[in-house]
């Protein structure tokens, strides 16, 4: 049983990174991403094939986080320069990144059987290779969060939050939206494909297709962070939001200890955020009807 | 037209004559079609609107417009006070940290130190969110927002228009407070005859695009209300009612 938590715990924490990266776009930058979808796969596949290569892990950890903020520049450039609707833009990037994910890995799925050396070499806590994933992945979100409270606080993350906020009055204050706005979704998807990666390395296996909804679980993983912390200030929030990623994977672990069948699993998050949706509890700009974005 | 530098222009006109129209070509938010804006020698008509703001200032008309509600007082202060800096406040990840924490202590003692220097309660308030002031003080903090980094021009969009008497009157004795105390540039419409005739040192007239009016103050004081109402409503001036410009430089 103890094996099941602490295996939804280091789930929650691989998956950290989208929750943070969903957080940055929809919540910081106001910015419905899709592109998410496509980068989580993107970095998932770089990190299998850096390291079946033979690649040390944080080096393909690192490539992956790059390719990732390429995607989201990519998707930001369409969007700022080529005028193209935000979802649209994400969408337009997301196909492209499919075949590119798929060239990149040369198939559709990359095994990857040996656990990291870096990971093997952490103390166990007594709970034998969970533990040490446990401690590895509870040691680089944690850290994740240090950098981004610190970046957010700095007069670059002030400029962020302000073009979310109220574009007209960052610009009025001499920001600009275009170079903002698309370092911000370069940013937030290089944690995006820095959690497929580790997710890839942590489940032993890169899918081509493992990236499919990623959006929406990261939506549902700051949805349930913010309702159970809420959080007052940007670095609670960022702690709220990868609390909301272990707590989403718990919930999962039990729906299946329950009996619901893996391959439903993704019509039942659907569901939830429907249900958050409909009961108003949710208010996402450009994607709740009711609400149009701010030009 | 032309401004002489320090000059506090008021500009007034019916529905449609271009006074928001005016405002927003100098603050870059509409573009030229043709001909040129210069501020003090520059020429701004190139330049997109964020990169302008390094000199101008500007409070909108709609007090939920001119700032960041999510944001507290604080770092909505200190989004204005780096208005003139933009090359680090847009720059990229490392610049942005080397910049370091902001607003931090010594910029909350200095903007505590301003807005108490002005007599605003919201020295006491810095770390609320704007979104919980009322829209007088929006207005008011979005005012000495528009002033800080002495620009070298302000515009003001009919900022006391969505503002009841009192928080009028109040906002409107701070704007001549910071002018007169920054000798900033400012051009101010509004559809107050109250306020064109009392406000200012030179007051214009718009219709459909064009001047047909412009005062100094001696002259100003010459006008009668119920005749410059009557103008007003009728928008129709004849050439001879209007002076020649008196200033020299931009905008």
């Amino acid at each position: 049983m103890l094996s099941l938590w602490l295996g939804a715990y280091d789930q929650g924490l691989a998956y950290a990174g989208l929750a943070l990266g969903t957080y940055l776009t929809l919540r910081v930058l106001n910015f419905p991403d899709l592109t998410v979808d496509g980068s989580f796969a993107l970095g998932g596949g770089t990190a299998a094939v850096m390291i079946s290569k033979g690649v040390p892990v944080p080096a393909a950890l690192a490539l992956a986080m790059v390719f990732g903020g390429l995607a989201g520049f990519v998707t930001g450039v369409i969007h700022t320069r080529l005028g193209v609707n935000d979802l649209f833009a994400g969408i337009l990037t997301t196909t492209g990144l499919y075949s590119i994910t798929l060239r990149l890995m040369g198939r559709s799925n990359i095994p990857l059987p040996q656990t990291p050396a870096g990971i093997l070499a952490l103390p166990d806590l007594g709970l034998g290779l969970d533990g040490q994933w446990a401690v590895g992945l509870s040691l680089v979100v944690l850290g994740l969060i240090l950098l981004i409270s610190l970046l957010l606080a700095t007069d670059f993350g002030l400029a962020l939050r302000a073009l979310g906020n109220n574009p007209t009055m960052a610009r009025a204050n001499g920001i600009n939206q275009r170079r903002g706005l698309t370092r911000g979704i370069a940013a937030a998807n290089a944690l995006v494909a820095l959690a497929g990666a580790l997710v890839a390395t942590y489940q032993g296996f890169a899918d081509v297709t493992m990236g499919i909804g990623s959006l929406i679980l990261g939506l549902g993983m700051v949805i349930i962070g913010e309702s159970v912390l809420r959080p007052r200030s940007v670095p609670w929030a960022l702690l709220a939001v990868a609390v909301g990623a272990v707590l989403f994977r718990t919930m999962i672990a039990i729906a299946l200890q329950l009996g619901l069948e893996p391959v439903d699993l993704k019509l039942a998050t659907a569901l939830l955020l429907l249900i958050a949706f409909a009961f108003g509890r949710l208010r996402i700009p450009g994607l709740s009807a009711d609400q149009g974005r701010q030009a | 037209m032309r401004c002489s530098p320090g000059q506090f222009v008021v500009v007034i006109g019916s529905n449609g004559s271009g006074k928001s129209t005016l405002l927003n070509l100098v603050a870059g938010t509409l573009r030229l079609g043709a001909g040129r804006i210069h501020l003090g020698g520059r020429p701004l008509h190139h330049l997109k609107d964020h990169q302008r703001a390094r000199w101008i200032g500007r409070v909108m008309q709609n007090p939920l417009e001119g700032t960041c509600p999510e944001l507290t007082v604080a770092e909505n202060l200190r989004l204005a006070e780096r208005r003139n800096r933009p090359t680090l406040l847009a720059g990229g990840f490392l610049l942005g940290a080397l910049g370091g924490i902001h607003p931090n202590g010594a910029d909350r003692r200095r903007y505590r130190e301003l807005l108490g220097d002005l007599g605003l309660p919201l020295a006491d308030r810095l770390d609320e969110p704007v979104g919980q002031l009322s829209g007088g003080q929006r207005q008011t903090l979005s005012l000495v927002m528009a002033t800080l980094g002495s620009p070298n021009l302000l515009l003001l969009d009919e900022h006391t228009a969505a503002l009841d008497p009192r928080a009028e009157a109040t906002v409107m004795a701070l704007t001549d407070r910071l002018i007169r105390q920054f000798g900033t540039t400012t051009l101010m419409v509004t559809h107050s005859l109250e306020q064109a005739l009392g406000h200012g040192d030179r007051l214009v007239m718009l219709h459909e695009g064009r001047l047909i009016g412009d005062w100094n103050a001696a002259e100003r004081e010459q006008l009668d209300p119920p005749a410059l109402r009557a103008m007003y409503g009728a928008a129709i001036v004849s050439s001879q009612s209007s002076s020649a410009p008196d200033g020299s430089s931009a905008p």
